[in-house]
């Protein structure tokens, strides 16, 4: 067996041709991309190197930092908001019969299987000034004074966004949990009945303590998603109105394709990389240490 | 809505239309190119899927199962690909398909797609891999057969399952994907669904709902067809990520 799995040939026919793949576009871009950021490159040519000039206008410009609030505005309410949502979403769905699961499962799937541009165009319709579902309640209730142009209001356009975006993955991320909660064994939980618990000390004590690895996929998951935020950004405002609304990639693609300004554009890239490696270690080092084993 | 004429969409946005109009679904299939983009991007889905779970598969055979130096190290360069989101090197990316002579062509994209894909993939079918039996490869081996024979013969059919979660997986992905197409697919020939559904909403403004919301309907109801047959698969795929680990 050792000449078997030891196979010098088999080694390299099995492995190069992914490692090529994956080296030439993942991980070689990125030095082109760190020699970019100190260039002043118009995205054809470079025209010399400029030292750390392009980072300090990009760490001088008032929208890199107003994308970057919009960002974690974003990352903030998917994981403080959208993954308690899921969650209890998932604790209830797990009490139901089986023909409410069938339900529960095949709706949550769906806005996530469907196009980001048909998601974030309906709801451009329904945020829609004039007839749109939002204004129409709200009229309808008589609260005609709250109704507004949501997407063009600097006031509420990042958080316009942010609902159809957590709305698309909501119910996704409540299926991760469930899944999660399958697999705990129903004797932890026939001991809680037998002692007298109820539906939320079993979850408080029980299922969300026990869920500690899904959690944090789906933690890790969600915060990577919510960081790169683009297609809903783009799609809904195009970033407006004015630079209300972008996020750090938005401010990417604006400076290095609108602007052609590549070295910035790589700038920021980096700057992002760092916010990315940053958070994820964070969550690393703070969320579930400990594997769960049942 | 995508039966109402254009002013009624204004003057009753909720009901069920006065006049059904068919023409909305004529007027948008004459202006958006619908067979091109969703062939488009099924050619993009199907080239991904197929690299990939090639490469892919070959790669974590090799690393769960032969011996060699650099395993270790290979193992932990390919998991680097989790943590580089592909919206960050986009802008090398441009360049180099520009200088490969890729901009304007499928493989454009097909390319980057495929190795952004892998580093999960990888991981995924080496913890399944992990999971079979060495007498597999023994019996196979004892009976005559070569490695690479082995590798096709036995050890494929009997990830199938694997297999056929990473498809459902990439296809999701890469059907959605909208960031990397936005930018790299500049030409309308190769544009995908997402993108070409974006610039056919510019193109006809933004008045004209009826129009927008049969675009809308017709977008997804290749989606809606394949998720009315495979929910199961496409809901356990998704999910298997989170209880893998």
């Amino acid at each position: 067996m050792n000449k078997f799995y030891g196979n010098k040939l088999a080694i390299f026919i099995f492995s190069f041709p992914a490692l090529l793949l994956f080296t030439a576009f993942v991980i070689y871009p990125l030095f082109p991309e760190i020699l970019i950021s100190f260039q002043k490159n118009d995205g054809f040519k470079s025209m010399g190197y400029v030292g750390f000039e392009n980072y300090f206008n990009v760490l001088r410009d008032p929208t890199f930092w107003k994308s970057n609030v919009n960002t974690f505005t974003i990352v903030l309410i998917s994981t403080c908001m959208g993954l308690p949502i899921s969650l209890l979403l998932a604790l209830i769905m797990d009490r139901q019969g089986e023909r409410v699961k069938r339900f529960f499962k095949a709706s949550s799937v769906f806005p996530a299987i469907l196009s980001v541009t048909v998601i974030a165009q309906m709801w451009i319709a329904i945020y829609e000034p004039q007839w749109g579902l939002i204004n129409s309640m709200l009229r309808g209730i008589g609260l005609d004074g709250l109704a507004m142009e949501w997407l063009s209001d600097e006031r509420t356009v990042v958080l316009a966004i942010t609902a159809a975006f957590l709305w698309q993955y909501i119910g996704l991320n409540a299926l991760l949990f469930y899944t999660g909660i399958k697999a705990i064994p129903k004797t932890y939980y026939e001991a809680a009945v037998i002692d007298g618990a109820g539906f939320f000390r079993t979850s408080l004590k029980i299922t969300i303590p026990l869920l500690q690895d899904v959690s944090k996929y789906v933690l890790v998951l969600s915060v990577l998603g919510s960081m790169s935020q683009f297609a809903h950004v783009r799609i809904m405002t195009a970033g407006g109105p004015g630079d209300v609304s972008r996020t750090v990639i938005y401010q990417l693609y604006y400076k290095a394709f609108s602007a052609s300004d590549f070295g910035q554009g790589c700038a920021i890239a980096i700057i992002f990389v760092l916010e990315c490696l940053v958070l994820t270690v964070f969550i690393n080092k703070f969320v579930a240490r400990e594997k769960v084993e049942f | 809505m995508s039966f109402k004429s254009r002013s009624e969409v204004y003057d009753n946005p909720f009901g069920l239309p006065e006049q059904w109009v068919f023409n909305n679904y004529s007027g948008a299939l004459e202006k958006f190119n619908f067979l091109r983009y969703l062939s488009n991007s099924l050619i993009y889905s199907v080239s991904t899927i197929i690299i990939t779970i090639f490469l892919g598969s070959m790669l974590a055979y090799c690393l769960s199962r032969m011996n060699w130096k650099f395993k270790g190290f290979a193992m932990s360069y390919i998991s680097m690909g989790l943590v580089v989101p592909a919206q960050v090197v986009i802008i090398p990316l441009l360049i180099m398909t520009r200088n490969m002579g890729l901009k304007g062509t499928h493989l454009g994209l097909i390319l980057p797609y495929s190795a952004f894909a892998l580093s999960s993939c990888v991981l995924m079918l080496y913890a399944f891999f992990r999971g079979l039996p060495k007498e597999l490869e023994e019996a196979a081996c004892i009976d005559g057969c070569n490695i690479y024979q082995t590798y096709f013969r036995i050890i494929l059919p009997v990830i199938k399952p694997a297999i056929a979660t990473q498809c459902v997986l990439i296809f999701m992905n890469i059907y959605n994907e909208f960031f990397l197409a936005f930018i790299l697919a500049a030409d309308d020939k190769i544009r995908p669904l997402t993108v070409g559904l974006l610039n056919f909403f510019v193109s006809i403004g933004v008045s004209h709902w009826g129009q927008i919301g049969a675009a809308m309907i017709i977008t997804s109801l290749p989606m809606i067809m394949v998720y009315m047959f495979g929910n199961e698969q496409i809901e356990n795929a998704l999910t298997a990520g989170a209880i893998l680990k």
